[in-house]
């Protein structure tokens, strides 16, 4: 059932550690929540999901991180592949000075899909899926940047589903964002879980609530506790989330 | 002075605030002046000086009469300062932005460290060095290698050596400007280096690597030592590139030879020639511009 799944998994910059004795599981159509106060290791936690910190010098890992079943980081997986699988939404929208067609036509132009068809249809089919099709479609070749922030996430968003990942990783989507846009993340997050798996980093424990399954908490670099959203809110079993949750400390 | 914006800034302040702002206010303004007056008095005085000399002969016609150049223009001098630009370029431009393009993409180990010293190293070489190497490599008959002479292909890539460090830098520079989140939102999508570097970190940087080009080039149209060994100096047009019939002139050492004229009549045209070549750095500059329009916006540059 689990797409992705870590287990003993520690992360190192330049012999810092920044994440100590991760173990958790990442199924299927469902979105996990990773909350946490500034500083905890929830951002370093994604970006070693798809191997976004390779380019950090000095990063190093120990442990286990598996997709599908094979060792992301020693089995000779490239990493180019295993970002194709595993796509990642940044906390500020990101899109490139592209009209808003390529930027959702560049993950498969780069795969080297030429047809003019395919990639209209696959760019459609995107759009619709992250929810921003009709307010563009008249308007395919004008520059991304000028969309609203709120749609330029949602942008990053088909970015991503474009080449059709397995997992969808988000780092704080939402929090650059106004509200109405945020909730229109959240709807989308909503309508894309039946299809990913997803993790989400937020610093908003009210929107963990509205769209997780599942919400792990993290505290200077170690998973305190990991569990159905419903019962970390309302019954945690650690003291610390308990503190955290109800805003004593974060 | 009602109604300013320094009237609104300082409205309600104490005296003491208000005279700190008039102080600093001013101090800006004297900076400013002593920023762009160095080009303003540069416009000046070619313009004043030389103007008389600027008609359409001048830059069309080769110079003549006695001493040389007090009739006619100066067409050896801007035909010869844009071929060996042209060869100068062709060399240093696909040079540098290959070196800029590696140091950047491999700008954290050992050998990039190597290439980045060496290159800093180089931009630190005296022209007149160049000149001299250039002349042992390039010119003579006995030297090591290509027994050019005094030849617009040994001037022009003696220079496009100088260029080449310039270029570089400059080029990784740029690259390094291309803010990260780009680059890594086309790392997060499964793209190579390779690909993330010609799709978005080179359409990004390519305004800061014409504005690398362009500072190169000014580098080497000023030059004259570089020349002095291996290229000198042409009274008429070339009929090739290398050998006996291969030197070119040169506005810059048309510039230097005609102020050592002892005629007031050659001193203006001096002038006059400093004016043109201002005149052909503005338009590279503007071209440049135009070229990398695009790029600009995505740097930020412009709107
Ligand atoms: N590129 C980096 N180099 C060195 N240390 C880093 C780097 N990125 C993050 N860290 C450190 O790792 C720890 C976790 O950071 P991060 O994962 O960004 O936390 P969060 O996303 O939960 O705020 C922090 O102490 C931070 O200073
Ligand atoms: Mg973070």
């Amino acid at each position: 059932m689990a797409r992705m799944s870590v287990s003993g998994f520690y992360a190192y910059y330049s012999e810092n550690p920044a994440l100590r004795n991760i173990s958790l599981e990442i199924p299927d159509r469902q979105v996990l929540a990773l909350i946490g106060p500034s500083g905890c290791g929830k951002t370093t936690f994604l970006r070693s999901l798809n191997r976004m910190n390779d380019f950090v010098k000095g990063f190093s890992v120990k442990g286990q991180v598996t997709l599908d079943d094979v060792d992301i980081y020693s089995s000779g997986l490239h990493p180019v592949v295993l970002r194709r699988r595993v796509g990642m939404v940044f906390q500020k929208p990101n899109p490139f000075h592209k009209s808003i067609f390529e930027n959702v036509a560049y993950g498969l132009r780069i795969q080297g899909v030429r047809s003019r068809l395919i990639l209209s249809d696959r760019v459609e089919q995107s759009l619709r899926s992250a929810a921003l099709w009709d307010e563009v479609k008249d308007r395919l070749n004008s520059s991304a940047f000028s969309l609203s922030g709120g749609q330029q996430q949602r942008l990053c968003i088909a970015r991503a589903l474009a080449v059709e990942p397995e997992v969808l990783l988000l780092d704080e989507p939402a929090s650059a964002l106004d509200p109405i846009s945020t909730a229109r993340i959240e709807e989308l997050i909503q309508d894309l879980k039946t299809q990913y798996a997803i993790v989400i980093v937020t610093h908003n424990m009210q929107q963990a609530a509205r769209v997780s399954d599942r919400t792990a908490f993290f505290l200077t670099g170690e998973m305190v506790e990991i569990g159905e959203t419903s019962r970390i809110f309302t019954n945690p079993s650690d003291e610390r989330t308990e503190d955290y949750i109800t805003g004593r400390f974060g | 002075m009602q109604g300013s914006p320094m009237n609104g800034i300082s409205e309600g302040l104490s005296p003491f605030r208000r005279f700190r702002n008039l102080l600093l206010g001013g101090l800006t303004g004297l900076f400013f002046f002593f920023a762009v007056s160095p080009l303003l008095l540069i416009v000046y005085v070619a313009w004043n000086q030389g103007r008389s000399a600027l008609n359409w002969e001048f830059i069309s016609t080769l110079p003549s009469g006695f001493p040389l150049g007090t009739e006619g223009g100066i067409l050896n001098g801007i035909v010869g300062s844009l071929v060996l630009v042209v060869i100068a370029s062709s060399l240093s431009v696909p040079v540098g932005i290959w070196a800029g393009l590696y140091l950047w993409q491999d700008g954290k180990s050992r050998q990039a460290g190597l290439v980045r010293l060496l290159s800093d190293l180089l931009l630190g070489v005296p022209s007149v060095v160049w000149g001299i190497v250039g002349f042992y490599v390039f010119s003579t008959s006995t030297g090591m290698g290509f027994h050019w002479g005094f030849s617009a292909m040994a001037g022009g890539l003696t220079l496009g050596f100088i260029m080449v460090p310039i270029v570089t830098r400059v080029t990784e520079q740029a690259l390094r400007d291309v803010p990260m989140s780009f680059i890594e939102g086309s790392y997060a999508l499964g793209a190579t280096r390779w690909q993330t570097m010609r799709s978005v970190a080179l359409p990004g940087a390519m305004a800061g690597i014409g504005t690398g080009i362009l500072l190169g080039i000014l580098n080497v149209l000023g030059q004259t030592a570089p020349l002095v060994f291996t290229n000198y100096y042409n009274t008429g047009l070339p009929s090739s590139l290398v050998g006996s019939q291969g030197a070119v002139g040169d506005l810059a050492m048309q510039i230097f030879i005609y102020v050592h004229e002892p005629s007031q009549l050659l001193h203006v045209k001096a002038m006059a020639a400093s004016l043109v070549l201002l005149g052909i750095v503005l338009a590279l500059d503007i071209g440049i511009r135009l070229m990398t329009w695009g790029s600009r916006k995505i740097a930020g540059r412009v709107g």
